[in-house]
């Protein structure tokens, strides 16, 4: 009897929270640009769309708590669940290499170019991966055209400490970049 | 000084994170997207209509448990195991000290009550032994702890003059004493009280275990369950006089 009741309690639900905040609004307003801006973390665009729908999902079920800062608190959230995953993910493929296992990387029978394209990305994201945490957070929104009041914004910090604090993420990942890579 | 070193350093930077950007041909499918939220959002709260009812169905089943006698028997034993640790861990060793001087004792209030076989018992008929007298009643679970001692006690030291008497302070007395009685060995003679004689030796709460010399005063009076082998050494203190 109550299961059959139990859909009906979760759309009553909805309709309750609905009441509250616009998830669809939200959804619609920023899906895109918050699956795009992990998909430029982590590796696989598929697993990006998996990880910006868990985010979304979060907001709804602590959407009321999130007053004013909805969007701020979206993309922080967004961004963390990328870097985290691009964490993860280097961690699997060291494991992996150190069994010696096949690395599964998606290496195409393709132009010399597309694969140095490929290479480029790696680099890049094992630099983040090296990076503090927070830097790394800088450089993506930074990268994803986020401007200095939102990157304030999304991070919680005050605006005008942007610059400087950008300029030294930014300074850490070239050197870091040098070392590894030298001048390329 | 190489030539990358001329190019501002936000721009060097950003061209290598602008490898990252997903292609052009690439967009996140919404729609796809939109109703996998909905379905996980749904799948949750289904979840959470049913919590309540797992919780109140579990302790339904708890309560069910604890009416059932082997949980409570469970519980009298562990109830007498944490007696016997604690009290091998706060072993004070009693001395003389711990009974009341004699010159300090007072004459035990006198009673005659008769015991399950009818017959009447007089305290003061047991002058000249050593009475350990026991207050207690069938619901009280400490009481349960220490009558098996005081059963042990009767056999040890019956032959050195000492008695023990249970005063069941039960308000529907021998209706359920006599069932108990018929479950448990007890040797000793059990009779009924009343709440005058409770109030005479001062009870305030069950147990309360009263030690009476071979003159027939007060020698101690202990609220609660008693230490072992405590009372055992203030019993042999009493006896050797």
């Amino acid at each position: 009897m109550s299961i059959v009741n139990a859909p009906g309690e979760a759309l009553a639900e909805m309709n309750a929270r609905e009441a509250q905040f616009d998830i669809d609004a939200l959804f619609r307003t920023h899906y895109r640009r918050v699956a795009r801006m992990i998909a430029r973390v982590v590796r696989d665009p598929a697993r990006a769309e998996e990880l910006a729908v868990e985010v979304f999902l979060k907001l709804w079920r602590k959407g009321s708590a999130q007053g004013d800062h909805v969007e701020g608190w979206l993309y922080r959230v967004a961004l963390r669940a990328g870097l985290d995953e691009l964490r993860r993910q280097s961690r699997r493929s060291r494991y992996e290499r150190l069994l010696s296992f096949v690395r599964s990387t998606p290496s195409p029978s393709t132009p010399e170019q597309l694969h140095s394209a490929a290479e480029q990305q790696e680099r890049v994201r094992s630099i983040l991966n090296t990076l503090p945490q927070r830097q790394a957070e800088f450089l993506v929104l930074r990268s994803h055209g986020f401007s200095y009041d939102e990157i304030a914004l999304t991070l919680n910090l005050n605006p005008s400490s942007i610059g400087t604090l950008l300029s030294r993420a930014q300074q850490s990942f070239r050197e870091e970049f040098i070392e590894r890579y030298g001048h390329e | 000084m190489d030539t990358n070193d001329f190019t501002p350093l936000s721009t060097w930077v950003e061209e290598r994170l602008a490898s990252l950007a997903p292609g052009d041909n690439w967009e996140p499918n919404s729609a796809a997207a939109l109703a996998r939220l909905k379905q996980l959002h749904g799948s949750r709260s289904w979840l959470s209509t049913r919590w309540p009812w797992t919780l109140t169905a579990a302790a339904a089943v708890c309560l069910a448990l604890m009416m059932l006698p082997s949980p409570r028997v469970l519980a009298h034993r562990c109830l007498e195991c944490s007696v016997a640790v604690w009290q091998s861990l706060a072993a004070s060793v009693p001395t003389q000290a711990d009974l009341k001087p004699e010159s300090a004792r007072a004459l035990a209030p006198d009673f005659t009550l008769r015991d399950a076989t009818g017959k009447e018992l007089t305290l003061s008929s047991l002058k000249g032994k050593v009475v350990l007298l026991n207050f207690w009643a069938t619901w009280c679970d400490g009481c349960q702890v220490e009558i098996p001692w005081f059963v042990e006690f009767e056999k040890r030291y019956e032959d050195h003059g000492l008695v023990v008497v249970g005063v069941s302070l039960d308000s529907d007395g021998w209706k359920s004493v006599r069932p108990w009685l018929e479950e448990k060995k007890v040797n000793y003679p059990i009779v009924i009280g009343d709440d005058n004689l409770a109030k005479q030796y001062g009870l305030e709460g069950m147990p309360l275990t009263v030690l009476i010399d071979r003159e027939g005063k007060i020698a101690d009076s202990h609220p609660g369950i008693v230490n072992r082998s405590g009372t055992e050494q203030k019993l042999g203190v009493l006896l050797a006089h």
